[in-house]
Formats: structure tokens, sequence, C-alpha cells
């Protein structure tokens, strides 16, 4: 052993030796980062094991979301929005259907109203079913004069609309003879869209407590397995949040790279369920397409994965320091 | 600078551990302290880490007592302290580089500040070529001396060792007594816990015997 040099141990003991406490700060943030990373490698199935209980957790609330997004869009795609037949009585002339026609648009429920006359709806029914033979015997045209109304959107948006009594409003009309809404169906969909919405989030939360539970569990093993450590750390003068800072850092990195893998696997289930849903909406004649998972929505997922991570370590750790200082 | 008055220590279990216990350490002085196991020779020195309280009476360190230091306090106390074990308590999975540097990185040292004082450490104790190797590499002495090293980083006022050559060959025990009286002569209060009779009186240094407790 070397003779130790007295210039370089000085008797004053100054331990500040100037250095400067912001680097100081990253010093030991960069070295819990390390360290906490190295502590996933160090053990790759337990890490992969939580990771992916984390994601499939945190997929879960998300799929169903989108799904509920992507419903939501679909009825409240102008395209898509459902109208109202008035079909008029028989004696009805073609102008006098036209001059209604103007006097309902003017109502405020109404968006615009679109005539169909009873020659161009027998046109229209004979090309589309095919009865264009049996129809020709026909001496008078059966079928009514008929308005089709575009109800305004924002009324539909209105769980309160009365639809039963703009229905009834309309059948007043003495040249009415009968009203058929489409706009129920559509707000029973909206009704029970808003009961799965609520059901998100019930499902979000318990998953989300998942989450937490196991990060938490995964934190407290990991602090079980370095109580060596720790209790060494402590006694050269460790304080508790040194202690708890790569614990909480290993919460963290739990929480994004679950987050990360539960994106991974939302959109390999969007990419598998993509060209069936095409399919399905071709055949209603729709242009509508499978909306996935935004920029904003996959930084909040992260963030909220993330804040998880931290509060399941926290609850870990603060509970294993509670422990110990109980003990002492 | 080390004062313990009628200090008596109890565990838990019923053990009486030490009973009324008197003791004035000067400050830079250099004492061992012997006695049959369980004459409470750890229990002393853990009393001053304040790995332990005592049950009755107290420790005054630099005449402040120990027991009026609050939680939040006992770290930065613990700073001024380096306390070496029979076992090194090594952390395995870092180098010993990285275990040197743990109480600096602790008290919050700068990367530059700590590279110097990790070296000179290692340099005193004669390992600096051992700087990346891994603990499990180590023999028990070179383990024992980087225990040492990382006791000593960071300068501390107060030395505990508590059968620090316990597992080691006479030879190797020698240098490590020799290394801890160089750190004493630099002005460290030191204060080792040994057996090793022959040991302790070769060192020519104060020496307080502990009696076992009659219960």
């Amino acid at each position: 052993m070397s003779t130790p040099t007295p210039t370089k141990v000085s008797p004053k003991r100054n331990r500040s030796s100037g250095a400067n406490p912001l680097g100081a700060w990253f010093n030991q943030q960069t070295n819990a980062v390390k360290f906490s990373m190295e502590r996933l490698w160090f053990n790759p199935l337990s890490t992969w094991i939580t990771l992916a209980a984390i994601a499939i957790a945190l997929s879960l609330p998300t799929s169903l979301h989108l799904l509920l997004k992507n419903l939501q869009t679909l009825t409240a795609d102008k395209r898509e929005v459902p109208t109202i037949s008035l079909f008029l009585k028989q004696n009805v002339a073609e102008q006098h259907a036209k001059d209604l026609a103007e006097l309902v648009s003017g109502l405020p429920e109404v968006e615009n109203v679109n005539v169909v006359t009873k020659d161009e709806a027998l046109a229209k029914f004979s090309k589309i079913t095919g009865f264009a033979k049996t129809l020709e015997t026909l001496t008078d045209n059966p079928l009514p004069n008929v308005l089709v109304i575009t109800p305004r959107l924002n009324l539909l948006g209105d769980m309160n609309l009365d639809a039963e009594g703009f229905s009834a409003k309309l059948k007043k009309y003495p040249e009415v003879d009968d009203v058929q809404i489409d706009v129920e169906w559509i707000q029973r969909l909206r009704a029970i869209l808003s009961i799965a919405e609520r059901i998100v989030v019930v499902v979000g939360v318990l998953l989300g407590l998942t989450v937490l539970l196991v990060v938490g569990n995964t934190i407290r093993l990991d602090i079980e397995n370095r109580k060596d450590e720790i209790r060494v750390t402590r006694l050269i003068g460790a304080t508790n949040s040194y202690i708890r800072r790569p614990f909480i850092y290993g919460g963290i990195w739990f929480g994004l790279f679950g987050g990360i893998l539960s994106l991974v696997i939302v959109h390999l289930a969007l990419l598998f369920l993509v060209k069936p849903v095409g399919e399905l909406a071709d055949l209603y004649g729709s242009t509508f397409t499978l909306s996935g998972v935004d920029v904003l929505m996959t930084l909040e997922i992260l963030a909220a994965s993330s804040l998880l991570g931290i509060i399941g370590a926290w609850l870990a750790v603060g509970r294993y320091l509670w422990q110990d200082e109980q003990a002492a | 600078m080390i004062e313990f008055k009628q200090v008596s220590k109890k565990y838990p279990t019923g053990q009486l551990a030490l009973y009324n216990v008197n003791l004035t350490l000067e400050a830079g002085e250099m004492v061992f302290i012997t006695g049959h196991s369980g004459a409470g020779k750890s229990t002393l020195l853990k009393l001053v880490a304040m790995l332990e309280r005592p049950s009755k009476g107290e420790v005054l360190i630099g005449g402040r007592s120990l027991s009026k230091l609050g939680k939040s306090q006992i770290p930065n106390y613990r700073r001024r302290i380096g306390f070496i074990f029979q076992d090194p308590h090594l952390l395995y999975d870092r180098s010993v580089f990285d275990n040197i540097a743990l109480p600096l990185l602790i008290s919050g040292m700068g990367q530059a500040d700590i590279r110097r004082r990790v070296h000179a450490a290692l340099d005193k104790v004669g390992m600096v070529d051992k700087e990346k190797t891994f603990p499990l590499m180590l023999s028990a002495g070179e383990k024992q001396r980087v225990g040492i090293a990382r006791a000593m980083v960071n300068k501390p006022t107060i030395i505990l060792a508590d059968e620090p050559t316990g597992n080691l060959d006479p030879e190797l025990s020698q240098d490590i007594m020799f290394t801890f009286a160089q750190f004493n002569e630099l002005g460290a209060t030191v204060m080792i816990a040994s057996h090793d009779h022959a040991l302790v009186d070769r060192m020519k240094k104060r020496t307080i015997v502990l009696q076992k407790v009659e219960s």
C-alpha cells in the first residue's frame, strides 16, 4: 500500500469543494437514470413480463376508446345524417308540396328540405326494384309526394331533442299523411354510446389501477432484492430521496415502455381490422375509414402510463421507507 | 470529540449489549475496542453511526447529543463518518470505481471531482489498477481495501471499523491497521473494534476493553 500524501487530505475536511449544485444534481439524476436502466436489462425476463402486463392492461381501454371514437365519428358524419320523411296525402298536388317544402324549411329545427315528387319516386322505385313491368300496368301512381327533411346537426347532438314533439308538429299540417323519423335510431345509438363511454372510463380506471399495482409490485420486488444495497447507501449518508430516485425512474421506464408497447399492440390490432372494416363500409355505401391513434392521443397515453409508473413506484418505495423508519 | 455518557443498550430481544458505558475520545484520537464477542463492541460503533440508539444515556459528538439530531439530519451526519465492516458490504453489480464513488455521489459531488477523489482513494489503498474490476473478482483483502477506500473517500472526521481484519491474514491485517493509523495522523478520529489482541498490542494505541454484561 502506498503512503498517503498529506496534501491530498486536508485537515479542514472541506466537503463542498466548490462543486456547483446544479451540476451535482444533474450528475445524481444521470446516475439514477443510468442505474435504473441497467436494472431493466439486468433481469430481462421479468422486465418483459412486467412490460407485457402493463401493455395489455393499457391497450384494452385504449382500443375500447378508439372503437367508441370511431362509432362517434360515424354518427357525426354529415353524409350519414339521417333524415325525416314527410309523406304527403295522395290528393296533394306537386306544386302544393313544393309550397309546403318552402314553409317547412323555415322551421328552426330544419337544415334543408328536399322534395321527392311522386313521379320521381316511381321512376326510382321501378329502377331499383325491377318491378318496372308490374308498375307499368298501374293506371295511377300509388306513391305519394314526399318531403325529405334534413334536421339541423346541433339538434341531433341534443339528447333531449323531442323527436316525438317535432314529428307531432309536422303531423299537424293538413297535407301530411305520415312522418317517418330516422333520428330516433341515431339518438338511441348516442345513448348507447354514452353508456359505452362510461364503461370505457370504468374499465380505464380499473386497468389503470392494474398498471399501478403491477409497477408497484415489480418495484417492491426490486427493493426486496436491493435491501442490502439500500442499507449500505443509508449508512454512507443517503437521503430518502436519493434512495427513492432510481426506483422512481424505474417506475417511469416501466410506465413509458409499457405505454409504447401498448400502442404497438393497438396499431397492430388496427392494421388487422382496417381491411374488413373498409369492406363493410363499402357494403353500406359509406366512405367511412377507421381512424387510429393520433399524435395527441399517443402523447396522452404515454404521459398517463408514465405517471402511473411514477405513482406505483412512489407508493412501493414510500411504503418501504416508512417501514424502514418504523424499524429504526 | 466522541463522548458516551452512562450509555446502556438493550435490544428488543432482551439482550443487554452495553451497560452504563462512560467513555471520552479526544478529536484526532485512535482507540481500539476489544473484548469477547458479545461484549458490545459492534453496538458501541453502531451507536456512534446512529445505526442504533441508546436505551439509556446519550452519545455526544463534538459536544452535541445525537438524540437531538432530527431524522432529516442523519444522512448529513453519516457523511462525516467512514464505517468499515468485517464484510465490506460492497455492491456487487457495480465496479470498484462506482462503489468508491457512491458516498461522493450521495453527497452531491460533480463527476470531475468524484473522478479525482476516487483515484486518490484508490491510490491510498494501492488498488489503482483495479478501478474497473467488479467486486466478485477481488480477493477478500482487496474487497476490504475497497471498503476502506469507500469509507475514506469522503474524508470523514470519524472512522469506525468493526473487525476490519477479521477475514484477513496477519500481514494484510497489519497493513490495513497502518492505513488507519495514517488516516488518524491526518486528523481523523478512529475507533476500531477488534479481538485480535496481538495486533492491537503492536499498534500501541489506547485500548478499551469491554466486559460482557452479566444479565
